[in-house]
């Protein structure tokens, strides 16, 4: 059975430590870029700060962990690409960048309704010595193309070379969780199967907390969100809460 | 046939578009874009076997379990482990960069003097002369190591050693001051806590070990409105500043005016001994401040005070932590019978050390040595010639000699209970990559400088250390499995699974209680310095001059946090 691979963010755990925007740059051989700013810079996962606006004891903030929402139906950067470079992979649901054939016109970045979709501007380049400490599973993208999060593809590859050497054809879940969703001091970020309904995370994602990202878009994203908290909840519609500088 | 300017244009013309419905520009298109995108001066990782080793973090005393993700012999990738009894897999988000920073431009490769390049040799020649003239003091960052034993054993017969304390033990040092117990044997049972009052303390940000509270804050009470643990956040409100993360996502924030923490605490201890809130045996003095006192110096109403005292002893046990070692937040734990009992500090072993702060004068010393483990941006309040051993320089560390020591998973060293803990806990992190030429240890400085030939190499001490584990039978090894230390034939066993990345549980004490001797309550005077947490997170607890080049997600290629004053990505 085809897998529809997703995750369930519980803001009410996560702190804002920003240690998923880190482990996911190492994974993914992001370079650290030194005249990067937030309108330029590389983040596939961003967390972004948004507050409920009151002032004193009342004030409430949330801390929203942004990355690629891979869309299941109408995905607007699939749709919009020249080059093919993007598609939904059936077998897991996860949209996939392929550097190689972008061609940087940014269609994408204009369509992800998200904001989840970064131009490499600069070449990626690291300190004498230091791409000893790059990963080897991941290939390094040239600038002038388009990166997000493809949920760690390099780690499912891992994953189903390990099943196949072991004989199985279906891959350990334990062997398959994505940088983010490993790194969570807090476990905030909660990875798996949306298609299988034993899986933990496919419950959660439908229980009454949980909620996605500009919904009535009918994109259909696999990442589902969960607060107890109606204001948090309430921005599930809002296209300008707290806005921040955009990028691209 | 002639061939006339019109025959030309129509050929050219036809050609175009008879080249543009084949797919040959399509392909060529492609082509270049994959071809543009392999430039030789992008570059490739390195392939070659992949292996995954445990070791532990020991770029803070709190010593977190690591995987190490090695491929062809280098550090690729970090992650938690798991099965780490405090930090249970987290780690900060610093330390996910960690393994870059070994080739971070500003590492120090060359013994310097002054602004001068210098040699081992020479600097060894002005220690060993400046041993003879008087003096030495040795500034430790991460006490209880095999190292801490070599700078203690050096400074017993040539002067001090001292210790830079972080806010965690600074916080600790009345109660050893009112007990007699060392505040290194002291520490935090956040575990059985059901009610926290953070008196500025960055809890959810940077605060003791990674994960240990966040993930018990996440398990019992985010989102939660009548949550298992009552997080309670005092902490000054700043117009035009963002309140800290530990407030906004505090169960409770008490915002209160900047410096009266002292006074909320002596305040709070009114109430609770007027209203005889607290069991007869934990009462301690009156504070020597009325309500009214209290609330005009905190801002807040004398009602507001009262009920918050309420609040606090509603659901037991209560803890109050605060984030330097003010006394007066200290005796409101005394005064709610938290110094000693379950869920509030507890004594975790029979530790007996008691470290004289390296922020107290220095006085005659002839010179200071500095260990790479100390903050970066400490100063040491003397004249005295500095020798101070760093991995980077940063461009921040004053000294009269800068010394190249080994940085991130090049130095055998053991890793001691961490500061807040309140279990005792033992491990090993071994060298998994080696040092470049011309670095060497505070430890190994002291150890081949020949001045002492009693001292003994970190690593006799790390077996010593491992026999004496073996010999008291005491405790449990938790690696893939648990092991009682009383299960294993042999000490060399017990050491092959604590170099593997095993980590060593001690038995809780008999009792965790101590007695303070709370005579009158302390000074209630104003606090010179704000506490806001806000003003803390990771990157300023980080006691290395420079991040990891990844740590720019965070501040610059993103909003998510402040840009870190006086340092280097």
């Amino acid at each position: 059975m085809n897998a529809r691979y997703g995750m369930v963010i519980d803001l009410d755990r996560c702190t804002g430590c920003g240690a998923c925007m880190v482990a996911c740059a190492s994974e993914n051989n992001v370079p650290s870029i030194p005249q990067a700013t937030p309108r330029t810079g590389l983040t596939p996962m961003l967390v972004r700060r948004v507050s409920n606006e009151m002032e004193g004891s009342a004030r409430r903030e949330v801390f929203i962990p942004i990355t690629c929402m891979h869309c299941e139906r109408e995905t607007p950067c699939v749709s919009v690409c020249p080059q093919q470079a993007v598609e939904v992979d059936k077998a897991t649901g996860i949209v996939m960048q392929m550097p190689q054939r972008c061609l940087g016109c940014r269609y994408c970045m204009t369509a992800c309704p998200y904001h989840a979709r970064y131009f490499n501007w600069w070449d990626p380049a690291w300190p004498a010595g230091m791409e000893k400490s790059l990963n080897p599973g991941v290939a390094v993208r040239m600038r002038g193309v388009v990166e997000k999060c493809n949920m760690c593809h390099a780690r499912l590859h891992s994953a189903k070379a390990k099943a196949a050497a072991a004989g199985r054809r279906e891959i350990d879940p334990a062997d398959y969780v994505p940088a983010c969703a490993e790194a969570c001091p807090t476990a905030a970020i909660r990875f798996g199967n949306l298609a299988d309904q034993n899986d933990p995370v496919s419950q959660e994602a439908h229980s009454p907390d949980a909620f996605r990202f500009l919904t009535r878009l009918g994109t259909e994203p696999k990442l589902y969100y969960k607060s107890k908290e109606a204001w948090v909840r309430a921005l599930a519609e809002s296209t300008s809460a707290n806005a921040e500088v955009k990028h691209g | 046939m002639k061939v006339t300017r019109r025959d030309l244009l129509l050929w050219g013309a036809a050609g175009a578009a008879g080249l543009a419905i084949t797919p040959v520009p399509w392909k060529l298109l492609d082509d270049v874009s994959i071809w543009s995108q392999n430039w030789p001066w992008i570059p490739q990782p390195t392939h070659g076997p992949v292996e995954v080793k445990q070791s532990f973090c020991t770029l803070c005393p709190n010593g977190c379990g690591m995987r190490v993700r090695m491929a062809a012999g280098w550090p690729v990738g970090i992650a938690g482990v798991a099965s780490h009894p405090i930090t249970r897999g987290a780690l900060c988000p610093l330390g996910y960069g960690a393994h870059q920073l070994n080739w971070h431009p500003q590492r120090l490769r060359t013994v310097r003097h002054r602004t001068n390049s210098s040699s081992w040799e020479e600097a060894r020649a002005a220690f060993a002369k400046a041993c003879g003239e008087g003096p030495i003091a040795i500034i430790d960052g991460y006490p209880g190591r095999a190292a801490s034993s070599v700078f203690e054993s050096f400074a017993q017969k040539r002067g001090s050693y001292r210790a830079v304390l972080g806010p965690e033990m600074q916080a600790l040092s009345p109660y050893e001051m009112w007990s007699g117990v060392p505040a290194a044997g002291l520490g935090y049972d956040l575990e059985n806590a059901q009610t926290v009052v953070s008196f500025g303390a960055p809890l959810l940000d940077g605060w003791g070990t990674p994960g240990r509270f966040t993930r018990l804050w996440a398990e019992r009470a985010a989102g939660s409105t009548d949550p298992q643990l009552r997080l309670i956040q005092v902490e000054p409100s700043f117009s035009g500043t963002a309140p800290s993360r530990t407030a906004t996502r505090a169960w409770q924030w008490v915002p209160i005016h900047a410096g009266a923490e002292a006074a909320l605490a002596a305040g709070l201890a009114r109430v609770l001994l007027d209203e005889h809130l607290v069991s007869v045996s934990a009462r301690g003095p009156m504070p020597p401040i009325t309500l009214a006192e209290a609330a005009d110096e905190t801002g807040l109403s004398i009602g507001a005070i009262a009920d918050l005292a309420r609040t606090m002893v509603a659901r037991p046990p209560v803890l109050v932590i605060a984030n330097d070692g003010n006394p007066a937040i200290a005796a409101l734990n005394v005064v709610l019978g938290a110094a000693g009992a379950p869920g509030g500090i507890v004594r975790r072993a029979k530790h007996t050390e008691s470290y004289a702060s390296a922020a107290a004068d220095i006085g005659s010393a002839r010179a200071v040595l500095i260990d790479s483990t100390v903050p970066w941006n400490f100063a040491p309040p003397t004249n005295a010639e500095v020798f101070r051993f760093a991995a980077w320089d940063g461009g921040s560390c004053t000294a009269d000699w800068l010394l190249p020591a080994p940085g991130f998973l090049e130095e055998l060293t053991d890793v001691p209970t961490s500061p807040a803990s309140a279990i005792a806990t033992y491990a090993v992190a071994p060298t998994l990559l080696k040092a470049p030429p011309g670095v060497q240890s505070a430890a190994q400085f002291l150890f081949l400088s020949g001045i002492d030939p009693t001292l003994m190499p970190v690593e006799k001490i790390i077996h010593a250390r491992c026999a004496d584990l073996f010999r008291e039978r005491a405790g449990t090894l938790q690696g893939q499995d648990t092991t009682p230390v009383a299960k294993f034939a042999s000490v060399q066993k017990l050491e092959e699974q604590l170099w593997k990345g095993a980590v060593w549980i001690g038995e809780p004490p008999r009792s965790a209680a101590f007695r303070c001797a709370l005579k009158e309550w302390p000074a209630t005077a104003r606090s010179a310095q704000s506490m806001s947490s806000s003003s803390m997170n990771w990157s300023k607890a980080w006691r290395a001059p420079v991040l990891p080049p990844l740590a720019s997600k965070l501040y610059q290629e993103s909003s998510l946090r402040e840009a870190p004053e006086g340092r280097n990505a």
